[in-house]
């Protein structure tokens, strides 16, 4: 197999179940040792898409690459070199979380036994109770220390931390953060939008079975909008504030919002009326994201 | 009633019972709306049993002649006598009624029952929807009360829709009534059961299996009671002896009813009272903590492990099985004499004294093997619910083909009745040979073991069901019900050999005998290939995990 730039290569992939259509031209590109974020509303496809990249499920039409191969057909060669986490982890109710990391990393047929005894300890779980007795956070963690443990050079996580605490969280952005420098890829999906920020290079947001942006976090937010809140001391009038935009003034303070390319000009604009308390922040990541959401359904 | 629990926790007893229950009311509709049609199929399978009886008798066997045949035909099997208890009276309609559903109807009933009570309770629990509904204004006992009250409703619903309709299609009505009041009552003293299961097992699962090796262990050693002409004490402890004492269309004795009613008040008692200290989720068995490591490596080790404790326990039932059959087999050797009735109905009216104890052997052994499919189909549907329940998702990440994932649970769907059937066969063999059969431990052992390749013919049809067409997963039972019907009934029905010859045990050569004949095992076996390739193809080309 030859050296490629891209783990994963889907180009207009289709799936339906029935009459109903998941997926209507999927185009989604990871690149080799890139962290890369899988973003969407609820339904919007993310899992289907999984799911038939793990030869789950058969796509309808369009071409689907994984790590050089058919996820479809080399469904053995692939899943040696890859290791997968669900969102919702169901394990077997009568085997013990430890039976299952061992099971599940031999079945991918590597388990580092050094990295799979530091991972027990860092999530702090006890792999002697059984699947039942597990909260969900706890079989969380049993599915991530399998797949964190395994020298997969792709890691496909679905909404992998829901249900960790805080703590917990920090500790898998760590060993997420490992992973990386050890050059594994990853496809992470998720709508914990501090991780997102923290630990993707690229990203991808699906809605309705279509990708509709794909870029780095800084490309999406170069068409949003940066938010101004000042005090001044003279009260200008809403008019006179050309490039800035809905803007409210309550008493000295005026909140508005302004094209990233142009605060600096808003600056010039603003300075003449005596600044105090400045604050110019770039879109929140949920502003951005609801702003993406919702944008697509129109 | 929205404050009930308030004045609850500040009133002594009478109103501290009522809160106990709060909520029943408004969580039985709800549960009959949404959970009532799961029921159906039990009330449906025993009326349809019922009525097709009535409807079947006069037209199958319209006259004395025909009727005598019958009867002759069930005294000459008394392997029959096993499973659906001894005759009252097979030359009217109603007496071959009570006889042919009176047993059946009543393990139907009892199995509805359990799975009432136990999906109310256990099932509901360990899924995480018990929680949501207690934490709403409910009372401890609430879920158990409905449960209890839609196992005891669908027994009444059974008893008036099946007694009814079998009056209306020409059964007689105290019979009738009767029988159908035993079905009921069957059902209420397995919601008994079930409701005190609910409360010992660890988990929905133990629970459910505690509650059905309960009944099927009642179920057998009523049947072996009756068959082997035990003391009378050794049918009323059993309740469902109770029932079978009722005789309808015989004596028609309405009194035993009133013991099964009694059993089931004192096994709700017992039951609401456990259920009072009980911690939601657990039961009286509290699971240790398990092994730190696993050896589960690959998809053939985590079959087996999955397999292992309930593989434990069949093996345990077919050496009672074993014990059973064999005990029964050599304890009747005094009524096959040649020339009696039941000789000539057994081996064709030709038989010399060695025919019959082989034709009598092989016929055991064909039942304890239809029993042996039973846990292989138990696996196969395994794989189905491993899909529905999102635990094949992570395993067929890992580097697993689909082939070697099925066949991994294929193989031990049919390696499994090897093991039953060596143990059984074992044990049978041992009886036989010590008794004055005049067989040996060997060939009884070996015949038991020509039963497998039939087995796995039954199996095969499971492997195609969920390889191929999982959508209607409860056909991969079709091939046990099938040879169960035709290996029982078949022969008393008088069918033909092509109809018998469905059934792959049908084909079991005789070995006791010289010159076997192998060349019917020989079909049998292609069909079980190609079944098998069936499955294995559709389960490589059809979508994982989807409805």
């Amino acid at each position: 197999m030859t050296e490629q730039s891209s783990v994963i290569d889907v180009q207009g992939l289709t799936k339906s179940y029935g009459r109903f259509k998941a997926l209507n031209g999927v185009d989604l590109t990871v690149a080799k040792g890139e962290v890369h974020g899988f973003l969407g509303p609820n339904g919007a496809g993310k899992s289907t898409t999984i799911r038939v990249l793990l030869g789950l499920l058969k796509a309808d039409g369009g071409t689907v690459s994984l790590l050089g191969g058919d996820p479809w057909k080399d469904v053995v060669e692939l899943h040696r070199r890859l290791a997968y986490v669900p969102g919702d982890v169901s394990l077997w109710p009568s085997m013990t979380g430890g039976e299952a990391i061992d099971l599940l990393g031999s079945l991918r047929g590597s388990l580092d036994e050094g990295r799979r005894k530091d991972l027990v300890e860092r999530f702090e779980l006890d792999t002697s109770k059984r699947g039942r007795q597990y909260s969900k956070g706890n079989r969380q963690k049993v599915a991530l220390v399998a797949a964190l443990a395994s020298d997969a050079e792709l890691l496909i996580l679905d909404e992998p931390t829901s249900g960790l605490d805080p703590l917990m969280e920090q500790v898998f952005q760590e060993t997420v953060r490992e992973a990386k420098d050890r050059g594994v890829s990853i496809l992470l999906s998720s709508h914990i939008m501090s991780e997102v920020e923290t630990l993707t290079d690229r990203l991808s947001i699906i809605r309705d079975g279509v990708i509709v942006q794909t870029g780095t976090l800084d490309d999406l937010r170069t068409d949003t909008q940066t938010s101004i809140d000042v005090v001044l001391e003279r009260v200008p009038d809403a008019t006179e504030l050309a490039p800035l935009e809905s803007v409210t003034i309550n008493g000295h303070r005026v909140t508005a919002s302004v094209d990233p390319d142009k605060v600096g000009e808003a600056m010039k604009v603003l300075a003449p009326y005596g600044m105090s308390k400045l604050a110019v922040e770039p879109a929140s990541l949920e502003s951005l994201f609801l702003r993406l959401y919702e944008e697509t359904r129109a | 009633m929205t404050t009930a629990p308030a004045i609850a926790s500040a009133l002594p007893t009478p109103h501290r019972d009522r809160g106990a229950t709060t909520g029943a009311r408004l969580l039985l509709r709800t549960s009959l709306k949404h959970d009532g049609r799961l029921m159906a199929p039990w009330v449906l399978l025993i009326t349809v049993l019922s009525v097709s009886s009535v409807i079947a008798y006069p037209l199958v066997f319209p006259d004395q002649t025909e009727r005598e045949g019958l009867q002759q035909a069930v005294a000459a099997n008394p392997a029959i006598g096993l499973i659906f208890g001894p005759p009252t009276d097979l030359l009217t309609t109603d007496g071959f009624n009570a006889w042919r559903t009176l047993a059946l109807g009543g393990f139907l009933a009892a199995m509805g029952a359990i799975f009432t009570v136990t999906r109310a309770t256990r099932v509901q629990e360990d899924s995480g929807q018990a929680e949501l509904l207690a934490s709403g204004v409910m009372g401890r006992s609430t879920r158990l009360l409905t449960g209890v009250a839609m196992a005891l409703i669908a027994g009444v619903i059974t008893g008036v829709l099946a007694g009814a309709l079998t009056v209306l299609c020409g059964g007689g009505a105290e019979a009738s009534w009767l029988l159908a009041c035993t079905w009921t009552v069957t059902g209420w003293m397995f919601a008994g059961f079930a409701a005190v299961a609910a409360q010992i097992g660890a988990d929905a699962r133990t629970s459910t299996a505690l509650s059905i090796s309960t009944l099927g262990t009642l179920f057998i050693l009523r049947g072996f009671a009756y068959s082997i002409e035990a003391p009378e004490w050794t049918i009323w402890i059993n309740p469902l002896g109770w029932m079978q004492e009722t005789q309808p269309a015989g004596e028609n004795l309405w009194w035993p009813l009133a013991l099964g009613v009694a059993l089931t008040g004192i096994l709700l008692a017992v039951a609401f009272r456990l259920e009072g200290s009980r911690d939601f989720g657990q039961g009286l068995l509290k699971p240790g903590p398990g092994p730190d490591r696993g050896r589960a490596r690959g998809p053939w080790g985590l079959a087996w492990r999955l397999s292992k404790g309930s593989a434990l326990t069949w093996t345990d039932a077919f050496v009672l099985l074993g014990f059973i059959f064999g005990y029964f087999a050599t304890s009747i050797v005094d009524l096959i004499e040649p020339g009696s009735p039941m000789a000539a109905a057994l081996a064709g009216g030709s038989g010399s004294a060695d025919v019959l104890v082989a034709s009598f052997l092989v016929m055991i052994l064909s039942m304890i093997g239809i029993f042996a499919a039973i846990p292989s189909v138990q696996v196969m549907l395994r794989v189905r619910s491993e899909e529905m329940e999102d635990r094949v998702e992570p395993v067929m990440a890992g580097s697993v083909s689909r082939p070697r994932y099925y066949g991994a649970n294929v193989l031990l769907a049919l390696v499994l009745p090897v093991l039953y059937m060596a143990v059984a066969g074992a044990v049978v063999a041992l009886l036989a040979a010590r008794s004055d059969l005049g067989v040996e431990f060997r060939e009884v052992w070996v015949q038991a073991m020509t039963i497998v390749p039939a087995i796995w013919t039954l199996v095969a049809v499971s492997v195609l069901v969920v390889g191929a067409r999982p959508k209607v997963a409860v056909a991969a039972w079709a091939g046990v019900v099938a040879a169960f019907v035709l290996t029982l009934l078949g022969p008393s029905f008088g069918l033909p050999d092509w109809a018998l010859g469905i059934s792959p045990v049908w084909h079991v050569p005789d070995v006791l005998l010289s010159d076997p004949d192998w060349t019917g095992l020989m079909w049998v076996s292609l069909f079980t290939l190609g079944f098998t390739a069936i499955g294995f193809a559709g389960f490589r080309r059809r979508d994982l995990a989807v409805e």
